[in-house]
């Protein structure tokens, strides 16, 4: 296992275009060893292609991708050995079971024993002895976590590892996934649920149109963000406009003795105010992650 | 590329496979048992008919004397469809394991593990191979069934002979469509691209053998080097050149699919 803080991932411009328009540019990130990292964005903004893409499934047009070091092309079956990766749309025909999926990868690992697989099996109610195609896609995409997960490895990456989960399931994979950090093991998680990152990610980085076009951490995305604030003041006339000529302060409304405002970066300023003034009520409302996300979009696009 | 995880691969490609041996096999073997079987009783109006057949048309099918079953039973089986049906179901069975398992997502798991793609690609042929080999095998057991029940004589070796000689030739096949699989992964393309190049090198050569003015056009086929073996024997420069042959293209393939992205 690689030392907590150690580098696991490293690309440098990763590129890789299908034609002009298509594809991931210039993605340059770090991702360190017990560290969830997120990454955001929506359906066709590039995270599966950025993760064939380190996993040498996709070779890049330009830039390089090393993993615990290595390249992730001339070196892709050493990284392998210590990945464990649950694809974007998890499948291994209809007619194979779980077991036989597990077995199949225990022996090109090189792991002796199933005992591990066997656990999570039990901890996500995941039937191994029927065939994949009769099962639905939450009962599948169930085996691929155990199929990521059941040799400890150092990387996981899972892209959109919930999809079809039931809200227990997602529960109990947010608690595997806090436990895997807790081993050491870096996890690269690709998802639009907003809300599971919120929970479970150390960093984001979001992605649009083939670019990342931030990192951040999750917890200075959110206190970065913009947060409504209402505030039901004796005499608000007076105090509205003042607050409208701070910094950061947008969208001031007055309705009744109620004002309400958009305050972005710190709010000390605002709080000042308001203290010389006689506040009958205040409603501060912290932004999700989906929110955050929402405004970033909005303002990159 | 580790011993150890193309064996694994191959086996679970195998079981994958598994109906398509009993799929195969069956109704070749009944087929062939039926030819072999019914031959006492046609072999009279047979031999006359073939004796007025022309030169050139028993000489294009492999039709030389029709006098033993084993005679009978290489022209109607294993001058055209054996060969071919083995032909085909080598571009299937290697299909399944490259371009079918990028689209099923199986590729995508496996290639989540340490394997190399030239394992993958190894494993693959070496299934494919195994498979045609026993769907011969099985073909040949209802074939010599069919002749013990029907009394028609089979020798055993010589069909043994002929049967084998197929596998090299099919083995070609399975290496074209490695081939194929390193400029696409859609298994329509495969199996289209190859199975056109199957038909296309049985036409070739059945030119080449009814016009003796284009004998040349043979060499572009590989059916040029299938001969006659139950009758002639195996030739082991051809066998043995066939299969070098197939490998050549196998491990082509191979090189072609690691520069490839994983994409139908």
């Amino acid at each position: 296992m690689a030392a907590r803080g150690a580098a696991v991932i490293e690309t440098e411009g990763l590129t890789k275009l299908f034609d002009e328009v298509h594809g991931i540019a210039d993605v340059t990130m770090r991702v360190e060893a017990g560290e969830v990292f997120g990454f955001l964005g929506p359906n066709g903004a590039g995270k599966t292609t950025t993760i064939r893409t380190l996993l040498d499934q996709l070779h890049p047009t330009a830039g390089s991708a090393r993993i615990f070091g290595l390249d992730s092309r001339r070196d892709s079956v050493a990284i392998r050995a210590r990945v464990g990766n649950l694809p974007g749309d998890f499948g291994f025909g209809p007619a194979a079971t779980g077991r036989e999926v597990v077995e199949l990868l225990a022996r090109l690992r090189g792991v002796g024993g199933l005992g591990r697989a066997e656990l999570l099996a039990e901890r996500f109610r995941a039937d191994l002895d029927r065939p994949l195609g009769q099962l639905s896609r939450g009962n599948r995409q169930k085996v691929g976590l155990i199929t990521a997960t059941f040799h400890e490895p150092e990387l996981l990456i899972l892209d959109e590892p919930t999809s079809g989960l039931d809200p227990l399931m997602q529960e109990e994979f947010l608690d595997l996934v806090e436990e895997e950090r807790q081993r050491g093991c870096a996890v690269f998680v690709s998802s639009h649920e907003l809300d599971e990152v919120e929970r479970v990610c150390d960093r984001v980085g979001i992605v649009r149109d083939g670019r990342l076009i931030a990192i951040e951490r999750v917890a200075d995305l959110l206190s970065r963000a913009r947060r409504r604030i209402e505030v039901e003041l004796a005499d608000p006339t007076a105090l509205a406009a003042a607050l409208a000529e701070l910094p950061g302060v947008s969208d001031v409304s007055v309705a009744g003795q109620r004002v309400s405002l958009t305050v972005g970066g710190e709010v000390a300023p605002v709080l000042k105010l308001l203290a010389s003034h006689r506040v009958l009520d205040i409603e501060a409302t912290h932004p999700s992650l989906e929110q955050v996300f929402l405004t970033y979009y909005r303002e990159q696009g | 590329m580790k011993r150890s995880q193309i064996a694994a691969l191959a086996v679970a490609h195998l079981s994958d496979r598994r109906r398509s041996v009993l799929a195969w096999g069956l109704p070749l073997g009944l087929m062939s048992a039926f030819i072999v079987a019914i031959f006492p009783s046609v072999q009279g109006p047979i031999e006359k008919a073939v004796n007025d057949y022309p030169e050139g048309l028993k000489e294009a099918f492999g039709i030389g004397r029709l006098t033993d079953v084993e005679q009978y039973l290489n022209a109607e089986m294993l001058s055209l469809i054996v060969p071919l049906a083995l032909g085909y179901l080598a571009v299937r069975a290697i299909a399944s394991g490259l371009s079918g398992a990028a689209e099923s997502g199986r590729l995508d798991v496996l290639l989540s593990a340490p394997v190399s793609r030239r394992a993958l690609v190894a494993a693959g042929f070496l299934a494919t191979a195994v498979e045609l080999a026993a769907v011969l095998l099985l073909t040949l057991a209802l074939t010599a069934l069919g002749s013990v029940l029907a009394g028609a004589g089979l020798a055993i070796s010589p069909a043994l002979a002929g049967f084998a000689n197929v596998w090299p030739l099919a083995l070609v096949f399975a290496g074209l469509g490695v081939v194929v699989c390193g400029f696409s992964l859609r298994t329509t393309v495969v199996t289209g691209a190859t199975a056109g190049v199957l038909v296309s090198m049985y036409v070739v050569d059945l030119i080449g053998r009814l016009d003796s003015g284009l004998s040349e056009v043979r060499y572009l086929s590989v059916f040029r080097y299938y001969g006659n073996a139950i009758e002639d024997g195996i030739e082991p420069l051809a066998f043995c050149g066939v299969v070098l042959f197939a490998v050549a293209l196998t491990a082509l393939g191979a090189w072609l699919f690691e520069r490839r992205d994983i994409s139908a």
